[in-house]
């Protein structure tokens, strides 16, 4: 489906935010993660539904940077 | 998105404020403790970072980059007088948030070309929350650094800070920032729990 990785359409596979996370590559630490301006706690992240269109932001370093 | 940033009162102390707005919902914390000694500092981290960990909180404290690790906070968040973003990074590496504080658009650009992951970007009006305060930008000052941020291709993640009103919330969300950081307006509440619910609210 298409949603939303900070400000830029992207296309996942992912179903829920932990699959995301996975297929992402985010770190285990200092990533925080907010869907539709929400921050979720990543002991959420298994149950939460991505939804078409939804707005993620990720806070987090880049990799490399 | 709310930060909550700690601060106290005659009712709160660092700890106990930000175990209210956590239990009001608010995900996010920077431990901001000036004044601290060291030992003072520390230890408050460490009992705010577990009680940001039983909430799934992130947690950030201001300065003491060289303590970060060992406070195993989710990040650091940098005033314009502390350690560069550059510095910092080396220090801490890849897998600690950098936020960093921004009063102009320059400002922004900078930290952003640094690496900084977020700015926390202000004061939207004037607070007494914070010593040296910088010249507000109100919702002009907001909108003018968010169009350079489009001309310059800067994409950065947003946080409004400095003095904000649950009445102001709504007017500074769609000026397109990713968020809002709060102390005084929740801490000095009646009932700084609900208050954070009340700011949640206007946040969705």
């Amino acid at each position: 489906m298409k949603i939303i990785i900070n400000s830029v359409e992207t296309q996942t596979e992912a179903l829920t935010l932990a699959s995301l996370s996975k297929e992402l590559n985010l770190p285990e630490t200092g990533v925080a993660v907010a869907v539709n301006s929400k921050m979720i706690p990543r002991t959420d992240w298994s149950d939460f539904q991505l939804t078409e269109n939804c707005d993620i932001l990720i806070i987090k370093a880049a990799s490399g940077g | 998105m709310l930060q909550f940033i700690t601060h106290q009162n005659d009712k709160f102390t660092y700890y106990t404020g930000a175990s209210a707005v956590l239990r009001g919902g608010c995900k996010w914390v920077q431990l901001r403790f000036k004044e601290a000694e060291l030992h003072q500092f520390i230890s408050c981290a460490e009992m705010i970072k577990n009680e940001c960990k039983t909430f799934g909180a992130t947690f950030i404290i201001d300065d003491y980059v060289e303590y970060a690790k060992k406070i195993a906070s989710d990040g650091v968040h940098l005033g314009k007088n502390d350690m560069s973003i550059k510095e910092a990074r080396k220090l801490l590496g890849n897998n600690f948030i950098i936020g960093a504080t921004a009063n102009t658009f320059e400002d922004v650009e900078n930290a952003y070309s640094q690496g900084a992951n977020y700015i926390g970007c202000g004061p939207f009006r004037f607070t007494t929350t914070k010593k040296n305060l910088s010249p507000v930008l109100g919702l002009e000052g907001y909108r003018e650094i968010i169009e350079n941020m489009k001309k310059n291709k800067i994409d950065i993640p947003i946080i409004a800070i400095g003095g904000i009103l649950k009445e102001d919330v709504k007017q500074i969300m769609q000026l397109g920032v990713s968020g809002i950081a709060i102390s005084g307006a929740i801490l000095n509440a009646q009932d700084p729990e609900s208050e954070t619910k009340e700011f949640l609210k206007l946040l969705e």
